[in-house]
């Protein structure tokens, strides 16, 4: 990787109040430009924890963070103008219309008026919601609720869009629509950063992944390179269930 | 402001699409103000213009104190006169068991010759007076031992108030009062007729020397009497304002609990900012509430017979009133909603605070009823600030000046519950604000 990496981790930590382990143990971590970075590991590997401290909702407990040349610490405002988030929660307003939940969401990023409505529109044909602009969110499917969610975070053109597993409870036909359009965006220079429990899914999506567990990272690299360099294992699960253990988790 | 504007108009969407909230914030305080007033409305009839409180009177004496006593009981337009408990008339002892009982609450007993053991011993008061100027002779008046004083005897149940004991005893003083004086007229005129056969007594009745006027000052030297009205509609307008507290906790911590905060946090947009299109929104709730309100107290009241709610003129010190004690509800929500964890935990001490600091803010008792200590616990409670705030207004037609100290007391209550607010958001929060 020649280019500077748009996201620096350096020696990252978080434990949270109460708590005797560390959620996050001294990560350190380089993202580059235009890349599907992924985040694996099993439940309560520090994957959620590390896209809040990421997007500047935790606080970490040390170390420092980068992104886009800003420094996470004291520059968060310049941050948050370049990234952009996609919960593992249906952060919408069920009793708002999918329109009216896209145009409140846009006019936080400053966005307003005709190029908005316009911008949205767009991004529902896009994901086959147009017709349903109108209706409220409480109406929809678990997966129209998933798509909606995902043009919220990005009706800004994000340099950088955080991901946290955007596939998880979907249909088959949700799934593909929402990977191709990640495929998409990060053709045209978005860098995404993406957690999922789908080993398979991230196989095919990330051009490099980091398997945490425990708060550390045990593994980073091409899941291809990866695999192949644990011929034993014939894919990216298996080693995944090989590096992180087959014990159930908290 | 762009993204202000948008957020206040996100908030009001959220509750325009809350039919059910809608009907709760706007129609839910005008029928309490309703219910509030018709039932205090009532028990105000029953203390003051059909009391009735039925008083057994066994009167012994027969004679001219006796008499007058059970005419001024039944005059007084308070009591209920009962002589006989089916058609036996009432004596001491059954008068004394049917109290006992609980069924009646007091019992008057007035005893054999009393009046005329009074009217001995003012006559010789009388002689022992005369006697100084010579009309008797004092060696012989003086000796004289009055009669020793009979006993009214009074039986009350244990439940009886005692305000309402003490003022059936001030009754009946009065009305021995009233007795005696006519007496000693009466006896001293008798001895100086017997002294002064040319002496023509005056045909004067006595009256009370002293009347009374009931005036309640207010600021315009007009007078205004207070009704239950005057106090129950701005008392359940404050009461409701606070209750705002409830859809506006909800709201926040849905917010929070959808995730939706956690993707607002990391927008570029400030928490502060979001909270205050929070308020400006359920600051209009609070405004329409409270004129929803007084227009009940104006125009629905007096449907049901209720006196109709007088606002004076001072229109602009009551808009001053319900601006600044619909910010201290609100402060006050923003502080439960932020504290709280769950929204059951909102909702349970949102509504029982509100309860609390209703009932020693003087919401459902006026303060001047308090025990001493609830008095001075009352000067805590913001709606206690409210409620002063309303009365200087309602009843003593108090300008802004008069306004001034409540008013700022509760600007000052929403200031310090934004400010803790966001500390505590900032301080507690795992969220970055």
């Amino acid at each position: 990787m020649a280019e500077n990496p748009i996201i620096e981790i350096k020696n990252l930590s978080k434990i949270y109040k109460g708590s005797d382990e560390p959620a996050l143990n001294d990560i350190t971590l380089d993202i580059y430009p235009n890349e599907i970075f992924g985040l694996l590991g099993p439940n309560g590997a520090g994957k959620t924890t590390t896209i809040s401290i990421l997007c500047g909702l935790f606080k970490p407990t040390s170390g420092n963070v980068v992104i886009d040349g800003f420094n996470l610490s004291n520059e968060l405002g310049q941050i948050k103008q370049v990234i952009g988030i996609v919960p593992q929660d249906i952060a919408l307003y069920p009793t708002l219309t999918a329109l009216e939940n896209l145009t409140f969401f846009g006019n936080m990023y400053g966005l307003r008026g005709k190029s908005l409505k316009e911008m949205i529109m767009n991004r529902l044909t896009a994901f086959g919601l147009d017709r349903f602009a109108k209706k409220k969110i409480s109406t929809f499917s678990h997966g129209m609720k998933r798509r909606v969610n995902l043009i919220a975070g990005l009706l800004h053109g994000p340099k950088i869009l955080f991901l946290d597993e955007p596939t998880v409870g979907i249909d088959v036909q949700s799934k593909i629509v929402i990977l191709e359009f990640l495929h998409e965006i990060n053709q045209k220079g978005t860098t995404i950063i993406y957690t999922s429990h789908y080993m398979e899914e991230a196989e095919n999506l990330c051009s490099r992944v980091s398997i945490l567990d425990r708060g550390k990272i045990i593994s980073t690299g091409n899941p291809k390179e990866l695999v192949a360099d644990h011929p034993e294992f014939k894919n990216l699960e298996n080693l995944f269930l090989y590096l992180t253990g087959k014990g159930l988790r908290d | 402001m762009f993204k202000f504007i948008s957020a206040v108009k996100k908030e009001y969407l959220l509750l325009l699409r809350d039919k059910a909230g809608i009907i709760i914030l706007f129609l839910m305080p005008m029928v309490l103000i309703v219910i509030m007033s018709l039932l205090q409305e009532v028990g105000w009839n029953a203390i003051a213009k059909e009391p009735k409180v039925q008083v057994l009177f066994v009167n012994n004496d027969a004679d001219s104190l006796g008499i007058n006593m059970e005419n001024g009981l039944r005059s007084s337009g308070f009591f209920d006169v009962i002589d006989s408990i089916d058609h036996i008339p009432v004596t001491q002892e059954s008068a004394r068991a049917a109290v006992k009982k609980g069924d009646y609450l007091i019992a008057i007993v007035v005893p054999r010759g009393i009046t005329q053991t009074m009217r001995a011993n003012l006559r010789v008061a009388v002689a022992k007076t005369l006697a100084g100027f010579g009309m008797f002779n004092p060696l012989l008046v003086n000796n004289i031992i009055p009669k020793e004083t009979d006993t009214v005897t009074l039986f009350f149940d244990p439940t009886i108030r005692k305000a309402f004991k003490n003022a059936v005893v001030s009754s009946i003083k009065e009305f021995n009062y009233q007795s005696e004086t006519g007496m000693v007229f009466r006896s001293f005129n008798a001895e100086m007729a017997r002294q002064f056969p040319a002496y023509k007594p005056p045909n004067i009745e006595y009256k009370e020397s002293l009347r009374f006027r009931e005036v309640f000052p207010s600021y315009k030297e007009q007078e205004e009497i207070p009704t239950t009205v005057q106090h129950n509609v701005p008392a359940w307008a404050i009461f409701a304002m606070f209750f705002i507290i409830i859809p506006l906790t909800g709201s926040m911590i849905k917010e929070r609990e959808e995730g939706s905060l956690s993707r607002l946090m990391a927008m570029p947009i400030s928490y502060i900012k979001l909270l205050l299109a929070k308020v400006t929104v359920y600051f209009f709730v609070c405004f329409v509430q409270s004129f929803l309100m007084i227009i009940s107290g104006i125009f629905i009241l007096p449907l049901f017979h209720i006196p109709m709610l007088v606002i004076g003129n001072h229109i602009f010190e009551l808009i001053v009133m319900i601006i600044v004690t619909a910010l201290s509800a609100l402060g006050y929500g923003l502080l439960v909603g932020t504290i709280a964890n769950t929204h059951q935990q909102a909702a349970a001490f949102g509504a029982v605070s509100i309860l609390i600091l209703a009932a020693i803010g003087g919401i459902w008792v006026p303060v001047y009823l308090m025990p001493t200590v609830m008095r001075h616990v009352a000067v805590f409670s913001p709606l206690n600030w409210a409620i002063s705030g309303f009365y200087n207004i309602f009843l003593r037609h108090g300008g802004l000046i008069m306004i001034l100290n409540p008013a700022i007391k509760l600007l000052a209550f929403f200031l310090v519950s934004v400010f803790i607010t966001y500390i505590y958001r900032k301080v507690k929060s795992p969220i970055n604000i």
